[in-house]
């Protein structure tokens, strides 16, 4: 499917998975004070010396609208600039903590409303223009300028008031309320050159299409429609990256996608678990190929609205829950390339608790519970009811997404085997959010992507019933009280024991039947050396191929 | 005057059975519309007929409710001696399904195959069939008889009228019809017809232009001066006697039509704007075969077989009709 | 009546006519024109989903949103002056109109008709020899089977193209991309795009060829379905044209039949393919979207698709304004050659 919007089906999320590559940036742990070497040290995990040189050619699913990190709404966006941009800080692939990146150090006042950074000096733009604080304050205010169009971006900084350059290499935040997430949010927008976007129209400016950043990737040039090409930074502070050239190939179908990595045109793919199966499985293929997995940080779900009859008492919403057959479907759709999630924190994070287990499929139990909360079968319709409201639902779910339309069908039928009717309803994107934003749906099938350590305010706090992402509508005065006292929680201990109170509420009160988190199938070509598997994924800033089977030379004809 | 009527549809059937092809068409349509009337006698989980502890029952027609979410096979082992069931020729629904199933190529158990949910694919052409034969009437139906009528006075009267309904037809010709179709789901309850109703308001575009055509070519042709000399007026000879030849390019545009209402609503299936699920339909079979067309060649064939049957039919038959009015062709 | 005229006279005064006539139809582009984008206009604002929510909906993580504060909805909205009354929009896009000025899309604020021109030519370029390759194809069929009726050979080649009538083109396209692409089978022709990634460096035979073998798979995929319809129309309208007494008087008078057939009766069949070849161009549009998806080929039909999802309002009434003129010139092209192809058809 051609449309880059729907998010929420697993296919999709497989797709951005893979694409998900390394939240880290890094290309190694350096200390800020060593120059950058134009000779590569080899990575202590190598077991050959690396070696500079070839091309990584990957898949791209959908073409990203802009190059701007400031007013991009899109992942795609993201894995492109990853490359090019960086930010304070970013995560360490292997433990997923917040370390410094253009930051050299920072401090956090004791009442945790100022952030002050000091900057590491001798950092330049790809154009040669030295990064300095202001770079830093620009990009701040052009996300909380209102004429700037990411108000999507300005709703995380809302907490974030002003900025401070104390002088070319310091910085500092002010926040007028203390909030744990703070410093994530602070350092991890990508710092924009000021000198070149602080003339003509933000919203609509030429570099959108050429990126200018500080990262360890420049770039070259965007075939609108065929590619986006970035060269490896040879003034780059940091650690060197191997590969020459990595080079966005757009293809949006995921047939013709498989077919060009097994011609040898794409190096680096996202499978759906079809292909995996399917088409992934013979010898010859998996000699080429190296077939990784890893867990995404997102899950798929059936959301209840509980402000229906149906949906009210939390009885029948786990009675609900024991009526799909969770298990069954991950094996069989899914090959069980997923794992089942009681809860919505991201599973290889610090705060699930993997001791919750999922309610088991028990039709028997389910019935009795239903029958418990009063929905009988009182006028021998086949359709359950209670006080004169037949048990009858719509649910909506967006086409295009055939694991929606899967789970929605299968479930219709289980349903009406114990006297439930559900109606299905596909809709549009834009429809379907419109709904959903207006609250006017029964039951919805979607997905989320997760922080890595995520606050369950958006989703769960009472005050987002109505006007924000809390579309189901869950109320619970104990969640409440350790939402808000979270946000100002800084302990992580305390905080995670806190929030992992929250998982077990809602294991019991189910406004969500949670389903899976799908794990992301990718295949790569054997070529590649030093290729990881982090928690998040993989980091190919740190791959390289060994001289004989590079394939690509430096001002290569691509074949 | 009715003796005349009468007389003209007995030569004008006479005339259409003159082509055995044709009437081969004609029995097709007759099957397929069968097919889809009788569909829950032809695949059902349920029996036809039951005599069951002295009684008689229909399950399949009528829904009993000591029957409701029964499965028949426990009954059956109940049967005393005179106890019957008769089921109909193929034992499942249309929304039965069985995950371990999926995906199966035709076989015993399956004679179509499944679907990557293991329905059976038989029983959903069956009913699929109900929901294909009604898009092509609804759709093709609407459009046909506007765009006949436009198209006809478009092209009879010239001039101005000619100017001014032209210039309606090209705003109808360029208007974003997947915009209505989106603004239509959005508003009015999951229905392929609402979909097939807006198609057919705004597709009639091609059939006016083809027959406005023919008429521009036809008016000026003697029989049209002889009707004139004769008295005839205005009306009888735009509708009757002109539209008559005209009729060609109609029929195969019906045709097409038809076919294409079926592969439009394989591509709306194919972006989510076809039936709602669970409904069968021969369009939402073809469009989850584009998932698996590697190696479940049995979701593209027989929905790509069936709609080939069906447009066969009705092309012959909208020949045969043509022929059969057309007075030149009399024999 | 006819008095007697020189000839020159009377070919002056035809030309004159034809003149006068293009000039009023060109004319009447206008409203027509204005009347297609005030209802495109309106419709668009009917559908559900306002750009401006949306924008809000995809952050950076995701799907995962924030609390969408209404007024940042509001803020939104006013950015892309969606607050104002829509007579009063509509007012201002035609404004912009006049300078040609189609406005700046929502999803990535780049100059609409520098993203339309970018693709317009790729979906052209495709359309057009799409259609050739049919009528070429087609029309020779549809005259064959018209005189050799019910034949081994109609009925054969008929059958054969209901066949491939019947089959979607999204599964047509997918299994040659399997069976031609490479990968698993044979690798004959190239699946990715119009052009190869070493286009740059190729002679210009190289060039040529390079982008006719981009094009094989496409072209077919386009193709294979309008030979039907085409040559059904083609027969039909030979039919027609066979059974009219001026070809028993040509046949009388002694012609060959092959003069019969292709001096006389085929330029009379010709009237429904004409009024097709119009319609061809925006059904095209529409149909080539799988095909541009499948073969990444930036081309028009997906910017359309994508962008009424997307609800790119600007976008989509550029696209439909283009789009709309260049049909009216179709149909303006066919109704001349209505009158090109039958002398009795006189332009009013």
């Amino acid at each position: 499917m051609a449309s880059s919007k729907v998010l929420s089906n697993i296919p999709c999320l497989l797709f951005l998975g893979a694409i998900l590559i390394a939240t880290v940036i890094g290309c190694g742990r350096q200390t800020s004070q060593n120059p950058q070497t134009p000779t590569s040290t080899a990575s202590k995990d190598a077991a050959s010396e690396s070696v500079d040189g070839d091309w990584l050619i990957r898949n791209m699913p959908a073409e990203p609208k802009t190059l701007n990190p400031v007013t991009a709404r899109d992942l795609y966006e993201v894995v492109v600039n990853r490359n090019v941009y960086e930010a304070l800080l970013r995560r360490n692939n292997e433990t997923l903590e917040l370390e410094a990146e253009l930051a050299e150090s920072y401090i956090i006042s004791d009442d945790h409303l100022t952030y002050t950074f000091k900057l590491k000096q001798g950092v330049k733009f790809h154009d040669g223009a030295p990064m300095t604080a202001r770079d830093v304050a620009f990009t701040f205010e052009r996300i909380k300028d209102p004429k700037v169009d990411a108000a999507h971006l300005r709703n995380y900084f809302r907490d974030i008031d002003r900025v401070e350059v104390i002088d070319d290499y310091t910085v500092r935040f002010v926040c007028t309320q203390p909030y744990w997430k703070a410093l994530e949010v602070v350092g991890t927008f990508a710092i924009m050159p000021q000198h070149i976007f602080e003339r003509g129209d933000f919203n609509s400016h030429p570099n959108d299409r050429h990126p200018v950043g500080t990262g360890p990737y420049k770039f070259v040039k965007w075939d609108t429609g065929r590619k986006i090409v970035l060269e490896r930074n040879e003034n780059y502070w940091g650690k060197r990256c191997h590969l020459d050239r990595v080079v966005f190939k757009i293809v949006t179908e995921d047939t013709v996608a498989l077919q060009l990595f097994k011609r040898g045109e794409l190096d680096l793919l996202g499978l759906s678990p079809e292909q995996w199966v399917r088409q992934a499985g013979s010898p010859e293929f998996e000699q080429r190929a190296r077939k990784l997995t890893y867990y995404l940080p997102s899950f798929n779900y059936i959301g209840w609205n509980m402000r229906r009859p149906y949906f009210q008492d939390k009885r029948v919403r786990r009675a609900l829950t024991e009526l799909v057959d969770r298990e069954t479907i991950l094996q069989k759709l899914l090959y069980g390339l997923g794992k089942i999630v009681t809860g919505d924190w991201y599973i290889n994070g610090p705060i699930y608790d993997h001791a919750i287990q999922p309610w088991p499929y028990n039709v028997a139990e389910a019935e009795r519970l239903l029958n418990e909360s009063g929905w009988v079968d009182h006028d021998g319709d086949g359709i359950r009811d209670k006080d004169g409201v037949p048990f009858s639902f719509e649910f909506l779910i967006v086409p295009g997404s055939t694991f929606s339309d899967q789970l929605a069908t299968i479930l219709q039928e289980d349903l009406k085997k114990v006297g439930i009717r559900m109606t299905i309803r596909p809709l549009e994107w834009a429809t379907f959010e419109q709904q959903v934003q207006d609250r006017k749906f029964d039951a919805v099938a979607m997905g989320w992507s997760l922080d890595v350590e995520g606050d369950p305010f958006q989703l769960w706090h009472s005050s987002q019933a109505e006007k924000g992402s809390n579309y189901v509508g869950f109320v619970n005065a104990e969640a409440d009280e350790i939402i808000e006292k979270g946000r100002r929680e800084f302990d992580a201990e305390k905080r995670r024991t806190m929030y992992r109170r929250l998982h077990t509420i809602l294991h019991e009160e189910q406004p969500y039947t949670f389903m899976f988190c799908p794990q992301a199938l990718v295949v790569v070509d054997r070529r590649f050396e030093n290729v990881k598997v982090y928690p998040l994924g993989l980091d190919p800033k740190e791959w390289y191929v060994p001289k004989a089977k590079q394939k690509y030379g430096r001002e290569s004809n691509v074949p | 005057m009715k003796r005349r009527t009468e007389r003209y549809w007995t030569i004008t059937w006479r005339q259409f059975q003159k082509r055995k092809i044709a009437v081969i068409g004609l029995v097709l349509v007759a099957v397929l519309m069968l097919v889809a009337i009788l569909a829950p006698l032809l695949a059902n989980d349920r029996p036809i007929i039951m005599r069951y502890q002295d009684r008689y029952y229909f399950p399949a027609a009528i829904d009993y409710a000591q029957f409701r979410n029964v499965e028949f096979d426990k009954v059956v082992a109940k049967f005393e001696k005179s106890d019957f069931a008769m089921f109909p020729p193929v034992r499942y629904t249309p929304t039965q399904y069985n995950l371990t199933d999926r995906l199966q190529g035709p076989g015993r158990k399956h004679l179509l195959g499944t679907d990557d949910r293991g329905r059976d694919i038989l029983t959903r052409m069956i009913y699929g069939t109900r929901v294909s034969l009604s898009v092509g009437f609804v759709a093709v139906g609407i459009y046909i008889a506007i765009g006949t009528v436009f198209g006809a006075i478009a092209g009879y009267y010239s001039g101005k009228i000619d100017i001014v309904l032209s210039r309606i037809l090209e705003i109808v010709l360029c208007f974003p019809t997947f915009f209505l179709i989106i603004a239509v789901i959005a508003f009015l309850p999951p229905s392929i017809y609402n979909i097939m109703v807006v198609i057919g308001i705004t597709g009639w575009t091609g059939v006016a232009r083809l027959v406005r055509g023919e008429f521009l070519r036809l008016k000026s042709q003697d029989f049209v001066t002889a009707a004139r000399a004769l008295g005839a007026n205005e009306f009888r000879i735009i509708f009757w006697h002109t539209l008559r030849n005209a009729l060609g390019p109609v029929f195969v545009s019906a045709t097409f039509g038809v076919a294409g209402a079926i592969l439009t609503e394989s591509a709306l299936s194919f972006l989510g704007f076809g039936v709602p699920p669970p409904t069968p339909s021969w369009g939402d079979i073809l469009a989850q075969s584009r998932q698996y067309v590697e190696f479940a060649w049995w979701l593209a064939v027989f929905p790509g077989a069936a709609i080939f049957i069906t447009i066969t039919a009705y092309n012959l038959v909208g020949e045969g009709l043509r022929d059969a009015i057309d007075p030149r062709l009399r024999q | 009546m006819v008095c007697a005229q020189s000839e020159t006279e009377v070919r002056a005064g035809e030309q004159c006519a034809v003149k006068v006539y293009i000039t009023r139809r060109l004319l009447l582009v206008i409203p027509t024109l204005l009347g297609i984008s005030a209802v495109t206009f309106v419709i668009i604002q009917l559908a559900p989903g306002n750009p401006a929510a949306m924008a809000l909906r995809l952050g950076p993580e995701g799907v995962r949103s924030d609390a969408i504060a209404q007024e940042i909805v509001e803020q939104t909205k006013r950015l892309y002056g969606l607050d104002k009354p829509i007579h009063v929009q509509y007012a201002l896009w035609l404004k912009r109109l006049v300078t040609l000025n189609f406005g700046t899309s929502y999803k990535d604020h780049r100059n609409v008709l520098e993203k339309i021109v970018e693709r317009l030519p790729i979906s052209l370029q495709l359309e057009i020899i799409s259609i050739f390759l049919v009528y070429l194809i087609a029309i020779p069929i549809g005259v064959y089977s018209s005189t050799h009726q019910n034949s081994f050979w109609d009925n054969g080649i008929t059958v054969f193209l209901f066949i491939l009538y019947s089959l979607p083109s999204f599964w047509v396209a997918t299994l040659l991309i399997m069976f031609l692409g490479g990968g698993d089978f044979w690798n004959v022709f190239p699946i990715y795009g119009l052009i190869s990634d070493n286009y740059a460096h190729l002679t210009l035979w190289g060039k040529i060829g390079d982008r006719l073998w981009h094009l094989v798979l496409p072209i077919t995929c386009l193709t294979y379905s309008g030979l039907a319809s085409i040559s059904r129309f083609g027969r039909v309208g030979m039919l027609e044209a066979i059974r009219q007494d001026y070809i028993r008087t040509a046949r009388a008078k002694g012609l060959t039949e092959k003069v019969v057939i292709f001096k006389h009766a085929f330029r009379n069949s010709l009237i429904p393919i004409v009024t097709l070849l119009a319609a061809l161009l925006p059904a095209m549009l529409g149909g080539s979207v799988i095909v541009e998806s499948i073969f990444s080929i930036p081309g028009m039909g997906k910017l359309a698709f994508e962008c009424i999802l997307a609800r790119d309002y600007p976008v989509i009434m550029g696209i439909t304004t283009i789009s709309a003129l260049l049909t009216l010139i179709g149909i303006l092209l066919a109704d001349l050659c209505y009158a090109l192809v039958d002398p009795r058809i006189s332009l009013e």
